[in-house]
């Protein structure tokens, strides 16, 4: 209730042009863009994936805090370049910055519909997670469909009315609400349950000693493979900084210096997983059989007994977590396909405020389709969410190419891209071709890296005035 | 036409710092993955509570932000940037033009 207030009230103040809606007027400091990451990154992959890894798989679980040691410190060496590049040319998202550097409509469109089909099965995980909070917590009174489009209907209602404004003041509050509630169950269960967290693990180091250490146990109980947990952290290390929803954050910074500091701190969210995992790791043996192990955390809160004002504290939690981050991801899915598809490829002159009503049609669309996923159908989201990190992880090769190599050309980036995503699509369907579990992103990255290299030095190069413009020199 | 992570305009101590910086981060990353990383997988000996395993990731976490966090101030401080931006006035363009 009190975050749909916040997010109402703070539309007040933004212009009404899409550079108002997407960018917040590239105004905003340091304690909001750092809440506005942060939360976007505590999911509900984070509040309820996070201990449910822990509790079935273990150390596989210390991939996510691995991945976010080194995920944004890219952004400290080219972050700057790219916001002011962006208030340059005006641009306020991923694929406007490439598709001009590489002066390509089809790169704007390739990579806008990468990003879109990747948002939704991520979006999917976010409703899912609100709705499995309503179930367990009302005992089944609130079904999982209902939840999920209750805690929709509240994040369309304020990403409607307030634009990027609305979601970093939301994502303030539900930021700082996580961190408390965080460390406070993390260290509150093992103490409940073990006497502490010591005790905890000597416990369990006698128990379950491979779930003590990396790479922990795959998804079917047995030991999980090196191969599968180095190329998890790799492939999510790269692809971390790349999403496009976190990625237009850059234009959003008020100036370069707290765009750093902004990365600089980024570390403490990883920090604040740790007690996240605790929790997972106190239910292994207390709690056996717990199924699906994200419900983990929600099962053992109802089991304790407690005060009417925890669980109530938890459910709001767990439900910022994955609101903050559905209305992140719906937001970016919303201004991507406005600004980077459809106008760039059937109406370039269409208006500010045109664009502003497109993004909000586009918005329930999306919703819609996720929800559909969410709630109709089976399909695995763990298929569809390694798919997306494959295909996203491709983006990074041509950013690196657009901001680092004058010699890069527009066919060969499309080149790569197009070997990058070909590849991941073979390994997923092909899985008989997987060697030591590793991601098929990777091996998309591999194909990439190669086809973008020969293929821009057998094309003549760009023009230099032009490239001057976007690359280091 | 050659790549360059770094622009050509910083001074060469500075430029050797950053690419020192840039050298640590990957030592980092590779720590945390095979085959480094197999070598501090073990459960024993238990620090602060923790298991060594997830001991040793927080420290490689703890250190990054460290040294990361050294370089901002350090930035802050001299005005330094790995990528100062170009127009900084007509006294720089003078001095590039002659």
């Amino acid at each position: 209730m009190l975050s749909l207030v916040v997010g109402l009230w703070s539309g007040r103040g933004t212009s009404k042009g899409p550079e108002g809606y997407v960018a917040g007027d590239r105004t905003l400091g340091f304690l909001m863009l750092y809440f506005i990451l942060g939360a976007s990154i505590f999911s509900a992959f984070a509040f309820l994936g996070g201990p449910g890894w822990a509790y079935s798989r273990g150390a596989a679980a210390f991939y996510i805090l691995s991945y976010g040691t080194v995920g944004m410190v890219p952004w400290f060496f080219f972050g700057p370049r790219v916001a002011r590049l962006g208030r340059k040319f005006g641009f306020v998202t991923q694929a406007e910055l490439l598709s001009s550097r590489f002066q390509s409509k089809s790169l704007s469109a390739v990579l806008a519909s990468i990003s879109v089909v990747a948002f939704i099965p991520y979006l999917t995980l976010q409703m899912r997670g609100a709705g499995y909070v309503f179930n367990v917590v009302t005992e089944g009174r609130i079904p999982i469909w209902a939840g999920a489009a209750i805690a929709y209907g509240v994040v369309l209602a304020y990403v409607f009315r307030s634009g990027v404004m609305g979601v970093a003041w939301t994502n303030t509050l539900q930021g700082m609400f996580m961190m408390v509630l965080a460390w406070t169950l993390g260290l509150y269960l093992p103490h409940k349950l073990y006497g502490g967290v010591g005790p905890m693990f000597e416990v369990l180091a006698k128990a379950v000693p491979d779930m003590l250490k990396a790479p922990g146990l795959g998804s079917s109980g047995e030991v999980w493979t090196w191969g599968g947990y180095s190329s998890a952290i790799l492939i999510s290390a790269i692809g971390f900084g790349i999403w496009p929803h976190y990625f237009m954050k850059i234009f959003t910074a008020r100036n370069e210096r707290i765009l750093k500091k902004t990365v600089v701190f980024y570390p403490t969210f990883q920090i604040f997983l740790i007690p996240i995992l605790f929790i997972g790791f106190a239910g292994i043996l207390s709690y056996p059989g717990v199924d699906p192990a994200d419900e983990i955390l929600p099962t053992i809160l109802m089991s304790l007994d407690l005060p009417a004002v925890v669980i109530g504290l938890f459910c709001a939690g767990a439900l910022a977590a994955s609101m903050s981050t559905g209305d992140a991801l719906v937001h970016a899915a919303g201004s991507i396909l406005v600004r980077d598809f459809y106008r760039v490829v059937f109406r370039p002159d269409l208006t500010d405020a045109q664009q502003t009503r497109l993004i909000r049609i586009l918005v329930v669309v999306i919703s819609g389709v996720a929800y559909y996923f969410a709630v109709v159908s089976n399909q695995s989201l763990v298929a569809l969410l390694l798919l997306s990190y494959g295909f996203i992880a491709q983006i990074f090769p041509v950013l690196m190419a657009a901001l680092y190599w004058p010699r890069a050309t527009r066919p060969g980036v499309l080149a790569g891209l197009a070997a990058g995503c070909a590849a991941v699509v073979a390994f997923n369907v092909w899985p008989e071709l997987q060697w030591q579990q590793i991601h098929p992103g990777i091996w998309g990255l591999v194909a990439n890296v190669v086809a973008l290299v020969i293929v821009s030095l057998a094309t003549p190069p760009m023009d230099p005035t032009h490239v001057r413009e976007y690359v280091v020199h | 036409m050659r790549p360059r992570l770094f622009s050509q305009r910083l001074d060469p101590r500075v430029l050797r710092l950053y690419r020192v910086v840039l050298g640590f981060f990957l030592l980092v990353f590779l720590a945390m993955i095979w085959p480094v990383a197999t070598v501090f997988s073990r459960v024993y000996p238990l620090v602060f509570g923790l298991p060594f395993s997830l001991f040793y990731i927080a420290t490689l976490l703890v250190l990054s932000f460290c040294v990361l966090l050294a370089l901002y101030l350090w930035e802050g401080r001299t005005g330094n940037s790995c990528d100062p931006p170009e127009d900084e006035g007509p006294e720089k363009e003078r001095r590039e033009d002659s």
